[in-house]
């Protein structure tokens, strides 16, 4: 598993680098909650080649700042981007909440701080 | 002039397996349109796994997310919670892993296969492919315990060994099932009504599953050549046991038919290469150790690719679990197959997709 | 045309279906059937207790330190993971007996929910009182040590 450090404001020209659609292949987004005020957000990639390779993008963050979206660089994204949005309370640019909850649920069960 | 409808393929619905909603714009009969919408089965199950169960008994805990690839689910944590501890399991333990994996995918294939052409109207071509089923699921239970929730795979081996003569049977009832096979190709191929129901319905091109990263006999039928069996060996050792790729061009409702039962045959050789090559070893590695740092382990489930990632802190409770269902990876591209198509053909493309919202919506 | 002609020959033949449970279904000998104990052999070491995913197995201690089994066979999973983490063999073990329907008067949900958190609870009991003993008796020998040396010093 190769984990490649990235921070927000650089993650659109990162993955825009490096992501070719006839060679990659995107697997999820992923959030960690580390503790009081800070996420580690986490991008999986895998290859089309063998043996086959893990890449993970990762950026630290705080959970209240506007997360950039991927979704034009990675048509798949939106359903990733959509859970997390419901899940961990986060906001993404372009994602609505109520895809795997309900739109009136009180968000993020899957936060620490509770 | 042509008339807009939307029309809700609704969460409760006759034709669907799975409690799945699309909303569809139609201009008459033609799909324009779709959104989507999972999660009626969402059961907070990457919670609990992270404060209520310890790590051994996630095992269980997450076999039960699916009812058809339960095996996958817990073998792929079985795998990832192993990364973590550093262990490496005895070469039997892969030997049975591979074998009920692969059982699996027979009877997870035949129930696909068996909806699709109900949901085409062929209720007696349903019955037949239901009929031939029951043998891998009687087979199962003489391996495992159980028809549906293995528990097969714990962390560090395998739960139970296999018999000498249930090794036999299985020899022979896949010797049994051999032409009940050939005659379902045949009814599949070259029956002309159900080919106009299924060729050319619901199309996948190569350029397309690319850009929408999807997974799985979907991705295999469109001509995409992607199978995580393919790309690892070091946690299983598929190539020595005769794995194949199976795939196709078209990308239509017959192409992902033609691909599943093909694949049927594959794991049906490498049922009977495992049973005939199967070493000696224990069957279980032992050890005191807690988990500790991350692990990324990816599995070729039935319907698809299947990942965890887990994160260890050196305690009794994992601090985080990620389960990516192979459908989640379809849904972006499912909602893309539907444009164009008749409103009539949704169930059978919807069935052809082969949808497991529980593992979607964990 | 050929399968028309199929679906009529299926006509004359007789169905396939086991009419379970009026006939009887395939159990194998090795079927994962329900938990049996033996009380001579346990350690009381509580292992199976800890180990078992949905909670199903659960010891109560009484005030004279003896402690009881219970165990609910409509929580239980039958994965065997009590058995495998049993240090004496032959304490715990699996039959081949499938567990029997259960009946309304049995309240096997919510008795089994009271039963658990009774038998936590008489476990912390049995613990307190245990170091409440511990503790008076530790106090006791203390006291005792001081007058023995003044009584050493006067002879």
């Amino acid at each position: 598993m190769k984990k490649i450090e990235t921070s927000l404001d650089n993650l659109q020209t990162d993955i825009g680098e490096f992501y070719k659609p006839n060679r990659h292949h995107f697997m999820v987004m992923n959030a960690v909650d580390l503790g009081v005020d800070n996420m580690e957000l986490q991008w999986f990639f895998c290859d089309y080649v063998h043996p086959c390779e893990v890449t993970v993008f990762s950026a630290q963050t705080s959970p209240k700042v506007t997360i950039p979206s991927i979704k034009k660089i990675v048509a798949s994204a939106w359903v990733a981007e959509a859970e997390l949005v419901d899940l961990m309370n986060i906001n993404i640019d372009g994602a609505q909440k109520g895809f795997v909850l309900e739109p009136d649920f009180e968000s993020g069960p899957l936060r620490k701080n509770k | 002039m042509a008339t807009q409808y939307e029309i809700p393929v609704g969460a409760q619905h006759i034709a669907l397996l799975e409690p799945l909603h699309f909303k569809f714009s139609t201009e008459n009969e033609k799909i324009i349109d779709t959104t989507a919408n999972v999660g009626y089965v969402h059961r907070g199950i990457e919670l609990a796994c992270c404060s209520k169960f310890k790590f051994r008994q996630v095992s269980f805990v997450v076999g039960r997310v699916c009812g058809l690839c339960s095996i996958s689910h817990t073998t792929a944590y079985s795998q990832v919670a192993e990364k973590l501890l550093n262990l490496d399991i005895p070469i039997r333990a892969k030997y049975l892993r591979m074998l009920v994996i692969e059982l699996d995918r027979i009877h997870s294939h035949l129930l696909c296969l068996s909806h699709v052409a109900e949901n085409s109207g062929f209720e007696a071509l349903f019955m037949k492919t239901m009929q031939y089923r029951e043998f891998s699921m009687e087979l199962l239970e003489a391996v495992c315990g159980n028809r549906i929730q293995y528990d097969f795979s714990i962390v560090g081996g395998v739960a139970r060994d296999l018999k000498p003569a249930v090794a036999n049977s299985i020899l022979e009832r896949l010797n049994h099932f051999k032409p009940q096979l050939n005659e379902l190709v045949d009814i599949y191929e070259n029956n002309w009504t159900l080919s106009l129901k299924n060729k050319g319905i619901g199309i996948l091109t190569k350029e397309e599953a690319m850009r929408l990263n999807v997974v799985g006999p979907f991705a295999r039928a469109a001509g995409l050549a992607v199978d995580v069996r393919d790309e690892t060996e070091d946690l299983l050792p598929w190539k020595a046991v005769g794995y194949e790729m199976v795939t196709d061009t078209t990308g239509d409702v017959f192409a992902r038919n033609m691909v599943r039962l093909r694949e049927i045959s594959v794991s049906m050789k490498i049922i009977e290469n495992v049973i005939n090559g199967l070493p000696e070893s224990p069957l279980l590695i032992e050890t005191k150790a807690f988990p500790e740092g991350e692990a990324v382990v990816r599995l070729e489930a039935p319907r698809g690719e299947l990942m965890y990632y887990a994160k260890g802190n050196k305690t009794q409770v994992l601090e985080r679990l990620k389960i990516k269902a192979p459908t989640f990876s379809n849904i972006p591209a499912m909602a893309e197959t539907f444009k164009g198509n008749e409103y009539a053909s949704a169930p059978a493309i919807i069935a052809s997709y082969d949808p497991c919202l529980s593992c979607t919506a964990r | 045309m050929k399968t028309f002609f199929k679906a009529i020959g299926n006509l004359a033949k007789k169905p396939i279906t086991t009419k379970y449970p009026f006939e009887p279904t395939f159990i194998p000998d090795d079927y994962r059937g329900l938990i049996g104990f033996n009380a001579d052999l346990c350690i009381w070491c509580r292992r199976c207790e800890m180990a078992c995913p949905p909670g199903a197995i659960v010891f109560s201690q009484a005030m004279d330190g003896q402690q009881t089994y219970h165990y609910n066979r409509a929580v239980c999973i039958y994965c065997s993971e009590c058995v495998r983490s049993c240090p004496k063999e032959g304490a715990i073990f699996q039959t081949a007996q499938p567990a029997p329907c259960a009946l309304k008067a049995e309240n096997i949900n919510n008795g089994w929910n009271k039963l658990f958190a009774e038998s936590l609870e008489s476990r912390n009991i049995y613990a307190a009182e245990k170091k409440r003993l511990t503790a008076l008796k530790a106090a006791e020998a203390k006291a005792a040590k001081p007058s023995a040396d003044s009584s050493e010093k006067s002879s």
